[in-house]
């Protein structure tokens, strides 16, 4: 709330008195207006006033006959309300129903305030494609996979996605590695002859688990690994296998029994070799290193016909039967070299060398529509292949403005060498072009709002349920102006959700909504959790991936996210889940018994981004818990509080738990911690790893899961927590709907969007809360449709403030 | 005069030229406030950091006599002609480099002196060239360079439990907590240094061709310009804010140092060959300094716990296995040949850099060359007393031509100490130091 408004609010202040905030015990049987209000005087009022300012909110100077003036502060008051998280815990609580009155009451009016006020579809301006997004339209328009880690740096997040259009911003280091990855894109789709050979060394996971076959390789295969390479040209490439056997200690180890290590390039294998054996064994007690050296010396210089494109190179070995034991044991090895039997460390692909020719890619296959027989043909041709390129780039049909600069590119590269170097340059000049890295560019006049155009709303579909530009069939029914008719649009919005790209709800929205990335960002303790390597890790994810995809993908009602007694399950998962009679490295749809793993809550990989390397950690959980599910995240710790008191070496601290004790201990902890750390004890059953415990191994106490809810409400357990979420499921389905709509839209949603979120909810009720009626009503709001011009004032693209009070 | 912020934008613009750029260099940038007059006007020293593993031969590397007349020993042999320019330090020990986890920490506590935490995520203190990219290398394109002949962690037992993996892959951390990447293919490095383009013609080409793309960026902006509200504009001047700063590197490049530079031709595939690997990373640290494209390079001539052989030497051992050389003589025989080969190349580095003119003298004149490692005796795996040499004069701020035996052990960091305040970076201290070295 600025400044002047406060004041504004100030001046309303006597309208107070006239409407009864004085009656200090209101029932819920009270007039409507006053009843309900009555309340915020008795429970709020104390501390939000104009003496103390509490949180910068003083409800005697709001007046009630115009909450929608105020509609920062009393959207606020709402999330608040609505989360338990006011009157904070210690504080004497309202009863639930008195609450709903007020919150009913508040939402009612806000609601009505709003729906009788012009469409306020708020701002967003420039939007730079994000790295992800970036990715994915190179494979729609170029049908090339490019590794996008390594061409772009990383975007930074806000809200928690990575699309947010007022942090995409640009530096000259961003706009550097943008014309450089614009180079490297049309290079590698269209290849070169004389391509300059170079090397990649790739490695595997030290804590891979190769004792077993890896998933991604050929069935019959242990152990080993893969990569997908971008080969540039056919021609012969050089692999070696590299530091291929450890040598601890300068020990060659493993050389007793013979393994036969094979190379594959899409499957087929193109290089076989025996390492050790009697006659290894022998050489290497004989000679030590100068054997180790000859050994090495028959996994170096393969070279191997390759044609161009992007192939998966896989190195592994041939799996050999139990009676021969290739160790069906678990490693008990904490370190990679001392497991049982040989395993791929890296290998390095070079190349290439005697090219052959740029045979048949996808990408050339769609760049290169036509081929001129002659040089008088080649300039016609240039023009269509770059005119296809550019629409299909700019997400719209092109003129000859937006042909000028390819084309002038084209020109001067066609000069200096050839026809194809001509397309590479025009290419290269398309890439680097604003009208393709930036996936929206407002133009507007006048101060009311307009609906945005119908191409407008076809990149804004595509990059919301497929994050990538629209499709060629959605640019053709924008350009005929076809796709703002409703019953076009739901067609649209069903075709997309149904197609295999609307996986990127699950890859994108859903994985940063959860924030399943941190799962993957910290190292496990080995020595508290010596059975955890990179294959469970793998799993976990692959595990939230497939049950995200399934409730996601099939349309079934959000709720199942908290409910679903359906698990997607491999072996090594299986075990670490306790789940009996599930065999092999494929994951297979598998119902759970035990209520605890249900849903969201039960899942290892949630669990696991929600701890640190060596403990477990309520408030992680809780915080996450209210973030992710409730979308009501706690303020941060005022300054100058104590870290987390450290496990010291030899001596048992307790239970986490107890130490978090601490927090009941100070008022103003406990205002933040009583809300959050009960949500996280609920889970602390789940270790780590998300593994089931009974005990804390490190204090040796048993695990005690109880916790009262600032609702008031007692759970014990996950099954529990997740039931007394579900027993206000629009709660959660808010929460779900406003992350999807802050993802779609590309922006934080403010206090003004709370009217039209909640009708998007009201609406999909009718439909058991299925993501399509989400999508439905996210894709009808006035905030995906609309644009609002463009504010004059400060030039601040970060004046967004998501909760109202949140800056204070 | 004061640096201000502007320059700030420009070393974060510098740093893009990489093929990667990660958040933490920002880090590595000059604090605000810092007097110009320390950073630009005045003779900046190169520096670099030279570490082989596995420590030395010490009976043969230390020279018998100290002072100024001495001859080196073994190892050192083939330093001889550079004997004006070298300071050989004798009985320096690193004591917060000492652990039971060895291999998995000497690398990166060579040039911290700090003993990390025992977590497994990195943290420990800023290495000293870290240190002294901040106030030295903050006018070059990069702030500073890391290299190594191979990437990333050593082999498995170079990680030790308990530490993680995150000290024995790399010299370097720019913090507490950020460990810096190396680059060990010499490709990748030449391309990163003077831009895409296998052919000089064809960097040229590569060159103006982005030049071409500025200015397409630039006509699409002022298009968009008339039509944005103010908000927008702001992202717009942030896009033509990078159009200009880059549009000046491309300036620079053309007729700043990078122009009278004569490079070779762009390496292919990283070789298998030891040798030429770590001659032509060495180049390519030649022509970075020469370049002017940075002041301070760390690089690992081989990585810890190397397992490789040097047949080309006639040393069919594998290194880090003889280094265990359990006081048998001829192994121990073996391994000092192993480290005189290390020197060797090193020497062929050295003559080429004293060959290149600089200032009033050559390079290696002016410069600060630390050579060493962060083991003594490899089968003991002590931290005492460490090989260490400095190369170079630093445009007078060094003797040179002198062993210098302490007596007494001694502090690595008096070392590092004394070199960051001789290349002009106001520090009083560092990791276990007690205090400068008036000898070197």
């Amino acid at each position: 709330m600025t400044g002047s408004h406060r004041i504004l609010a100030r001046a309303a202040l006597a309208v107070l008195a006239t409407v009864g905030f004085a009656a200090s015990s209101a029932a819920a049987d009270a007039p409507a207006a006053a009843g309900p209000l009555a309340l915020v005087e008795a429970r709020c009022a104390a501390c939000h006033n104009s003496t103390d300012w509490a949180g910068g909110v003083a409800f005697d100077t709001l007046s009630p006959d115009n909450l929608h003036g105020d509609v920062e502060v009393w959207e606020e008051t709402v999330r608040k309300l609505r989360g338990r998280l006011m009157p904070p815990p210690g504080e004497p609580q309202p009863t639930q129903r008195e609450i709903d009155s007020l919150v009913g009451w508040l939402e009612t009016r806000l609601d009505a305030a709003a729906a009788a006020a012009p469409p306020d579809p708020g701002y967003v301006g420039l939007h730079r494609l994000n790295r992800n997004e970036y990715a994915r339209e190179i494979r729609r328009i170029l049908d090339l996979d490019v590794d996008v880690t390594t061409l772009l740096p990383r975007d930074v997040f806000s809200e928690g996605f990575d699309n947010q259009a007022a942090t995409l911003r640009m530096s000259p280091s961003f706009l550097d590695q943008y014309i450089t990855a614009a180079r490297t894109v049309a290079r590698q789709a269209i290849g070169r002859t004389d391509a300059k050979s170079s090397s990649h060394e790739y490695r595997a996971p030290s804590s891979l688990d190769q004792s077993k076959h890896v998933d991604g390789l050929p069935l019959g295969t242990r152990g080993g690994f893969w990569v997908d390479h971008h080969f540039p040209a056919d021609g012969e490439y050089v692999f070696s296998i590299r530091e291929f056997f450890a040598m601890g200690a300068g020990y060659v180890t493993k050389v007793d029994h013979a393994h036969t290590v094979i190379l594959t390039i899409d499957g087929r294998r193109v290089f076989q070799q025996t390492y050790g054996g009697p006659d290894d064994l022998k050489a290497v007690d004989q000679r030590q290193a100068i054997a180790a050296d000859e050994i090495q010396n028959r996994f170096n210089q393969i070279r191997v016909p390759v044609q161009a494109g992007v192939r998966r190179i896989g190195v592994s070995f041939i799996q050999r039967s139990f009676a021969q034991s290739d160790s069906q044991l678990q490693p008990i090895a904490m370190l990679p070299e001392m497991e049982r039997v040989p395993r791929i460390p890296g290998f390095t692909v070079a190349g290439p060398f005697d090219v052959t020719g740029l045979g048949d890619t996808p990408s050339r296959r769609r760049i290169f529509s036509c081929q001129p027989a002659s040089a008088a043909e080649e300039p016609a041709c240039a023009r269509r292949i770059l005119a296809d390129l550019a629409a299909a780039a700019f997400r719209r049909p092109v003129n000859e403005e937006d042909l000028a600069a390819p084309l002038s590119f084209y020109t001067r590269a066609r000069e200096t060498r050839d026809f194809e170097a001509g397309i590479e340059g025009g290419l290269t000049a398309i890439l680097s072009s604003t009208r393709f890295l930036l996936r929206s560019a407002p133009a507007l006049t006048g101060d009311e709002a307009q609906p945005l155009t119908d191409l407008e709303l076809a990149t804004r579909l595509g990059f919301f349920l497929w994050s990538t530009g629209p499709d060629q069939r959605l640019i053709e029914l924008a350009t005929a102006g076809r796709l703002q008719d409703e019953r076009v649009l739901a067609g649209e919005v069903a075709r997309m959700l149904a197609d295999p790209r609307a996986t990127a709800l699950v890859d994108n929205f859903a994985f940063q909504w959860l924030n399943v990335a941190r799962m993957g960002n910290f190292q496990v303790d080995p020595t508290l959790y010596p059975d955890f390597d990179h294959n469970l890790r793998a799993a976990l994810r692959e595990e939230i991936r497939l049950f995200l995809g399934d409730t996601l993908r099939a349309d079934r009602s959000v709720l199942d996210l908290l409910r679903s007694d359906t698990t997607f399950l491999n072996e090594r998962l299986a075990q670490h889940y306790r789940v009996r009679n599930v065999r092999g490295d494929q994951f297979r749809p598998v119902r759970l018994t035990d209520v605890n793993r249900h849903g969201l809550l039960g899942k290892g990989a949630l669990l696991m981004a929600t701890s640190y390397g060596n403990r477990t950690s309520p408030v992680l959980r809780g915080v996450w818990v209210m973030d992710t599910l409730f979308a009501n995240p706690p303020y941060a710790p005022p300054p100058g509080v104590e870290q987390f008191p450290e496990n010291e070496p030899g001596k048992s601290m307790g239970t986490v738990r107890e130490r978090l004790e601490s927090h009941r201990a100070l008022k103003s902890c406990n205002f933040c911690h009583g809300v959050i750390d009960p949500l996280g004890f609920a889970l602390e059953n789940f270790d780590v790893t998300g593994a089931w415990r009974d005990r804390d191994l490190d204090a040796n106490e048993p695990i005690d899961a109880h916790g009262r809810l600032s609702s008031g409400v007692e759970v014990t357990g996950p099954a529990e927590l997740a039931r007394a979420i579900l027993a206000r499921p629009d709660t959660f389905v808010q929460a779900f709907t406003e992350k999807l709509m802050t993802y779609a839209l590309g922006r934080p949603l403010r206090a003004q969007d709370m009217p039209a979120l909640r009708r998007i909810v009201r609406e999909a009720a009718g439909q058991e809360y299925r993501l399509g009626s989400l999508v439905r009503g996210i894709v009808a709001s006035d905030a995906f449709r609309k644009r609002q011009p463009p504010e004059e004032g400060e030039p601040d693209g970060t004046a967004h403030v998501a909760h109202a009070g949140a800056g204070r | 005069m004061f640096i201000t912020k502007k320059h700030l934008s420009r070393r974060t613009l510098l740093r893009g030229l990489g093929a990667s750029v990660s958040l933490p260099l920002l880090d590595a940038m000059i604090p605000a406030g810092v007097a110009l007059a320390q950073t630009a006007a005045a003779a900046k020293p190169r520096l670099g950091f030279f570490y082989f593993p596995h420590g030395a031969v010490m009976e043969q590397w230390t020279p018998a006599a100290t002072g100024r007349d001495f001859e080196l020993n073994y190892i050192n042999a083939a330093l001889t002609p550079f004997k004006d320019q070298l300071t050989v330090l004798s009985n320096l020990g690193n004591k917060p480099g000492e652990s039971r986890a060895v291999h998995a920490l000497v690398p990166a506590t060579w040039l911290s002196c700090v003993h990390p935490r025992e977590t497994l995520e990195p943290y420990m203190a800023p290495t000293i060239d870290q240190i002294a990219a901040k106030h030295i290398g903050q006018d070059t394109p990069w702030p500073s360079l890391e290299t190594a002949t191979a990437q990333g962690q050593g082999t498995g037992s170079a990680c030790e439990r308990g530490y993680g993996c995150t000290y024995t892959g790399t010299l370097s951390f720019a913090n507490s907590t950020t460990p810096l990447p190396v680059e060990s293919n010499p490709r990748q490095l030449f391309l990163r240094l003077f831009g895409q383009g296998d052919s000089a013609a064809e960097r040229r080409f590569l060159a103006e061709q982005t030049g071409s793309i500025l200015d397409m960026i630039n006509d699409e902006m002022s298009q968009l310009n008339r039509k944005l509200g103010p908000r927008d504009r702001n992202t717009l001047d942030d896009y033509l804010a990078s159009v200009r700063e880059i549009e000046r590197r491309l300036q620079n490049n053309a007729q700043g140092d990078l122009a009278n530079l004569t490079l070779p031709e762009v390496p292919g595939a990283t070789s298998e060959n030891f040798d030429e690997h770590l001659r032509l990373m060495f180049d390519l640290v030649l022509l970075a300094y020469q370049g002017n494209l940075t002041r301070v390079q760390s690089f690992m001539l081989a990585p810890e716990v190397s397992e490789m052989t040097y047949n080309h030497i006639g040393v069919p051992d594998a290194f880090h296995a003889i280094s265990h050389h359990a006081n048998d003589p001829a192994k121990k025989d073996r391994l000092a040949q192993i480290q005189k080969y290390h020197v060797e190349v090193f020497a062929d580095f050295l003559a080429k850099m004293r060959a290149i003119p600089d200032g009033e003298g050559n390079m290696l004149e002016n410069s600060m060359l630390l050579f060493g490692s962060n083991m003594s005796n490899s089968n003991a795996h002590n931290q005492f007393p460490l090989p260490t040499t400095i190369l170079g004069r630093g445009a007078g701020k060094l003797r040179g031509g002198q062993h210098i035996d302490f007596g007494r052990r001694t502090p690595l960091a008096n070392v590092h100490l004394t070199l960051l305040q001789r290349a002009g970076v106001p520090i009083e201290q560092l990791g276990d130091s007690t205090g400068a070295v008036t000898e070197i």
